[in-house]
């Protein structure tokens, strides 16, 4: 494609703005297209900003809990609501409008609608204020991205029913909150709503929360949200909910129930997210949505239809904003005639509880799955410095390494401030580094980072701070 | 309503001048039929619609320059080829929103063939049609034994592309083998669905090449396709059909984009397996490769597999000079390939620009050309080349010739000379077995062969094929003449196996058909010696102190000197020229 390629990007999510910025700055006309007033997405409007603006603040209000311990007493906090809602939709508007002025500085036409595929290389969009138009371009990507997934059966047309859109919404503090689904968005959620004072029930279906990451890197969690939440319920579902005015009497089933029917004051449904893949007219293309309702697309994001190309959460797992920027960028760069491809060695995820988890490349449960020797080399927080200073040491760090070319291939951590410190475990991923090359660098000390090395360091039997007797 | 649009023609072909337009508002058009003739900088191509239904709207005129994706004209009502998955979704997207795991099922049991027609009078045809489907769903080809010892071959030309038209024994590709260049012809019959192959790819016997549609297109078609004679598809028809729909299917591919990295993409018929789904979409399972990123996107922009690079660094990384010098090794593995005098590759003087002087059309020369240039260029530049011509007075043979010509016709084949020749130079290659064999000059050897197998070159539509027959010493003359009909007709019908044409020891060649009075053939590699014969004619001879009318057949025997002196060549000719003089020889000699 040469530079005056006119491309479209359906979607102004991280995966969509980062795909048009990107095209913009290299020198093709762009139009994004989306709903709202400024580029951001669900990430920024309703998911991972909003609630890590709560989540902060809920942070605050443990910690102050725990000052007791310090020596430090609080009066029980004074919650203004209104005035959370507003700093925390201020954070929204001030990122948001951030990538307006972004938009506008890239010359980028931001349409405000939504696009259907008249065919495909034109898009008809229903704006905003009423009008219509339809568009031609030389390509079009498609970074609709995902929603929450609805179960029928607990369906119910209240307030009291919600979704994590509803329940960022923060309407009020409820005195319970049942949370149906153990997976990363209900355990946020539910964590602010426990700091703010509701009493919270988590409901999952499987026998562990957060399904997929490794055991040990949920334990300290699980540990600490047993204390947090009012119950945890494991292989449990939830067969009805039920609107009885004063509140929702939820019915259980599980071998661990002891109470089969419970009354709350609100329900937040977080089983997941379903791509967002039924688009007008895209059946008049040759885009082709496979099983679970993804747009199917090859390594450079192509979609069977040749002219479009689908990023982000509509095409598939993971569904996390950073996957979706880097793959629209992949994108853009496959369109702008680069030779790319989408093949990170290493996707990070990070659950915003606390404590926080994080992990990246290669999972313990993934290595056994696909019976790949490896060797796994833990740190426990409990030696780190930095960690007691804190009052945190209920935190891990661990590697998975090859055990021939001590590679390190994947990287899992739980703890206070986890999600920032996986960064650097993406990188060794990354850069296939050795478990050496991670024990040889200096990591400044007093800090969290340190057990990253320390973990190495656990690898070749010479962790300073802890004692390994020799073996034989 | 549906827009026929200029599909990919090829390599960094943009865009095109509209010829001609062969379709008008209100004609009906139907998948393959050729809709315009298109000048691009490489050739005029006509370019075959991908869509069926009646032509609305014609959104070009001549002298247009067209480019690809650019709307040529909008069909009515029926669906565009290839997208049965089309109407599916289009009567589905309520089901998808809530049940996506239908979505396929429910596209599998209602997928309409192509030409499903909208219009209410042909629906009750077309909702027969599924229940066949279905059955015949699963319908897939798989590459089919090809001969000995060949499991695979290169994919040089697709012949078929999704919504395309297949009957049995129609040719659907050309593979390149270790031995020949075959047409493979399909064993079933249907529309095609999916193509799962593509051109460059090597192919192994039993993969699947392309699965079918649901079944025929109409009960009506079915049978008009069944009806239709093979022979239809051969000669100038079939070329061109088969140059569109090349031409179509390498648009095709181009398109895709999906090469080099194609996923798996989920199989048409079946359903892809729940155990994907937890697959990062778009990636393929492979272990992480010991490289930054940066250095893994260095060995996709200089076109290195970086699975293939080895590290160089602690734990086998990548680095970026491990990358560079793995192209560098590329490089120069590729420039001295290029160096050594490789058969039909030789550096040759750049052409002039003939589109200067006149119009020009260039045509691919893929398939059974390139392979009939390399293998004589190959010929040509090994070995030392000398013809001996010789006649022989073929008088008396004619007279028996005529005489059982009847007894072999009978037995299914026909006496030509060709048959009787296959037995003389038998025979001579008997009595001068240097003639039957092949130089092994690493070794230094000569490799002398204990069977006598003779190639005869044929000429077919599609070039220059030559057909082995064996043991045709073993063998009598009329024998000779049905195998050699066999073979012949084999060859016209696109059925020659490469085992049919191996393991040769001698060549004849037969000119005498056309005319002639002598030539020089090429020796076919690796034999040392081929015959040529030219065209028979009575000539006066003196025989007896006067002249007298003899048919005489001219000779040419071209050998490898290097292993034939020319005495020895002119006894071998003329000792086959005096045994078509005297076939009695035959007897007592051969």
């Amino acid at each position: 494609m040469s530079e005056n390629t006119n491309i479209a990007v359906i979607g102004g999510g991280p995966g969509g703005y980062a795909a048009a910025f990107l095209a913009a700055d290299l020198g093709m006309t762009v139009t994004l297209i989306d709903p709202e007033l400024n580029p951001g997405g669900v990430c920024l409007y309703r998911g991972c900003i909003p609630s890590k603006a709560l989540l902060h603040v809920a942070k605050l209000l443990e910690e102050s809990h725990q000052a007791k311990d310090w020596g430090i007493e609080y009066a029980a906090p004074k919650i203004d609501l209104a005035r959370l809602r507003s700093w925390k939709e201020g954070v929204v508007n001030k990122l948001t409008g951030g990538l307006g002025i972004l938009s506008k500085q890239r010359k980028v036409s931001y349409v405000r609608g939504r696009a259907a595929f008249e065919n495909s290389a034109t898009l008809r969009v229903s704006k905003s204020d009423g009008s219509e138009e339809s568009l031609s371009f030389d390509r079009i990507v498609i970074a609709t991205g995902s929603r929450p997934a609805i179960i029928p059966t607990l369906k119910l047309d209240t307030p009291r029913m919600m979704d994590s859109t509803g329940a960022l919404n923060l309407e009020d503090i409820p005195g319970s909150l049942l949370v149906v689904g153990g997976g990363y968005i209900g355990l946020e959620l539910g964590s602010v709503y426990a700091a703010l004072g509701t009493r919270v029930t988590v409901v999952e279906m499987l026998s562990g929360l957060l399904p997929g990451a490794d055991r040990d890197l949920v334990l300290p969690l699980h540990k600490r949200l047993e204390k947090m939440f009012d119950r945890i319920l494991l292989n449990t579902t939830v067969t009805s909910v039920k609107d009885e005015g004063n509140g929702i009497r939820a019915r259980f089933e599980g071998a661990d129930v002891k109470e089969p029917e419970k009354m709350f004051d609100r329900v937040l449904v977080s089983v997941g997210r379903k791509p967002n893949s039924e688009i007008p007219g895209l059946h008049k293309t040759r885009v082709q949505v496979g099983q679970r309702g993804f747009i199917q697309v090859n390594k450079q994001l192509q979609t069977d239809d040749p002219a479009i190309y689908a990023i982000g959460d509509v095409v598939g797992e993971p569904m996390l904003a950073h996957k979706a920027s880097h793959e629209g960028r992949v994108a853009v760069e496959a369109i702008a005639g680069h030779k790319v491809a989408f093949e990170p060695n290493a996707i990070p995820a990070v659950v915003f509880t606390d404590p926080e988890v994080a992990w990246c490349g290669l999972t313990e449960t993934q290595a056994q799955k696909e019976n790949r020797e490896i060797k796994v080399a833990k740190f426990p927080w409990a030696a780190s410095g930095r960690a007691v200073t804190l009052d945190r040491p209920d935190g891990m760090t661990k590697l998975l390494i090859d055990p021939q070319t001590e590679r390190v291939l994947g990287v899992g951590i739980v703890g206070a401030g986890a999600g920032e410190l996986i960064a650097e475990g993406v990188l060794a991923v990354e850069m296939a580094a050795l478990a050496r090359d991670v024990a040889m660098t200096i990591h400044p000390h007093p800090t969290l980072s340190e057990t990253v090395m320390e973990s190495a360091e656990v690898f070749y039997g010479t962790s300073t701070h802890i004692y390994r007797p020799k073996r034989g | 309503m549906i827009e026929f649009k200029l599909p990919e023609l090829g390599e960094n072909i943009e865009q095109g001048d509209l010829v001609r337009l062969m379709v008008a508002p209100g004609a009906s058009v139907s998948t393959g039929q050729s809709v315009m003739e298109l000048e691009t900088d490489k050739a005029v191509v006509e370019v075959p619609s991908s869509v069926s239904g009646t032509v609305q709207e014609i959104r070009v005129k001549e002298g247009d320059k067209i480019k690809v994706g650019q709307v040529i004209f909008t069909v009515d009502g029926a669906e565009a080829k290839g997208s049965s998955k089309a109407p599916a979704s289009a009567a589905a997207p309520a089901q998808v929103q809530e049940k996506p795991a239908q979505q396929k099922p429910t596209e599998g049991a209602s997928a309409p063939a192509p030409t499903a027609a909208p219009s209410p009078a042909t629906a009750p045809q077309t909702a027969t049609p599924p229940a066949v489907s279905s059955a015949s769903g699963a319908g897939e080809f798989k590459l089919p034994e090809l001969g000995e010892n060949i499991s695979q071959g290169d994919l040089v030309r697709l012949m078929v592309f999704p919504g395309a038209k297949v009957s049995e024994g129609q040719p659907v590709m050309e593979l390149e083998t270790d031995k020949a260049v075959v047409e493979v012809p399909s064993s079933i019959a249907g529309v095609v669905k999916e193509v799962k192959v593509k051109e460059g790819e090597k192919i192994k016997v039993g993969q699947v090449i392309f699965t079918l549609e649901g079944g025929p297109a109409t009960p009506a078609e079915t049978t008009s396709v069944r009806n239709a004679p093979v022979e239809h598809v051969s000669g100038q028809h079939g070329a061109r059909l088969a140059f569109q729909a090349a031409i179509r299917a390498e648009g095709k591919t181009e398109e895709q984009a999906l090469p080099p990295d194609q996923p798996q993409r989920p199989g048409a018929p079946e359903f892809s397996m729940p155990a994907q789904l937890g697959k990062v979409a778009g990636t393929e399972h492979r272990q992480p490769i010991p490289a930054s990123p940066h250095v893994r996107r260095l060995a996709r922009e200089v076109g290195v597999d970086i699975y293939e690079v080895k590290g160089s660094g602690p734990g086998g990384r990548i680095s970026e000079d491990d990358v560079k010098a793995y192209a560098k090794g590329l490089l120069s593995a590729a420039a001295s390939a290029v160096q050594t005098p490789r058969a039909g590759h030789f550096a040759q003087p750049q052409l002039p620009d003939f589109g200067k002087w006149g119009k020009i059309e260039r045509v691919s020369m893929r398939g059974v050309r390139r392979k009939t240039a390399e293998h004589l260029a190959e010929s040509w530049n090994t070995i030392p080349h000398v013809t001996q011509h010789d006649r022989a007075d073929i008088t008396e043979l004619e007279q028996l010739r005529a005489r059982f010509a009847p007894k072999a016709e009978e037995a299914g084949g026909k006496m030509t000379v060709t048959a009787i020749a296959l037995k003389v130079c038998a025979a001579a290659l008997k009595v001068f077995p240097q003639f039957n064999a092949s130089i092994d000059i690493e070794k230094e050897e000569i490799v002398y062969k204990q069977y006598i197998s003779i190639g005869v070159a044929a000429d077919t539509d599609r070039g220059l094929l030559v057909p082995v027959i064996r043991d045709v010493e073993k063998k009598n003359i009329v024998e000779l003449a049905v195998e050699l009909s066999q073979l012949s007709k084999k060859a016209r019908d696109k059925k020659l196996t490469p085992a049919d044409m191996e393991g040769g020891t001698f060549t004849i060649t037969n000119l005498g058909g056309i005319g002639g009075v002598g030539f020089t053939p090429i020796v076919n590699f690796p034999e040392v010696a081929i015959l040529g014969l030219s065209r028979s004619r009575m000539e006066p001879e003196w025989i007896n102190g006067k002249f007298e009318p003899r048919l005489i057949l001219p000779l040419s025997l071209s050998y490898d000197h290097r292993l034939i002196d020319g005495a020895d060549a002119a006894r071998f000719l003329r000792w086959v020229a005096e045994a078509f003089e005297q076939p009695f020889l035959l007897s007592v000699q051969g």
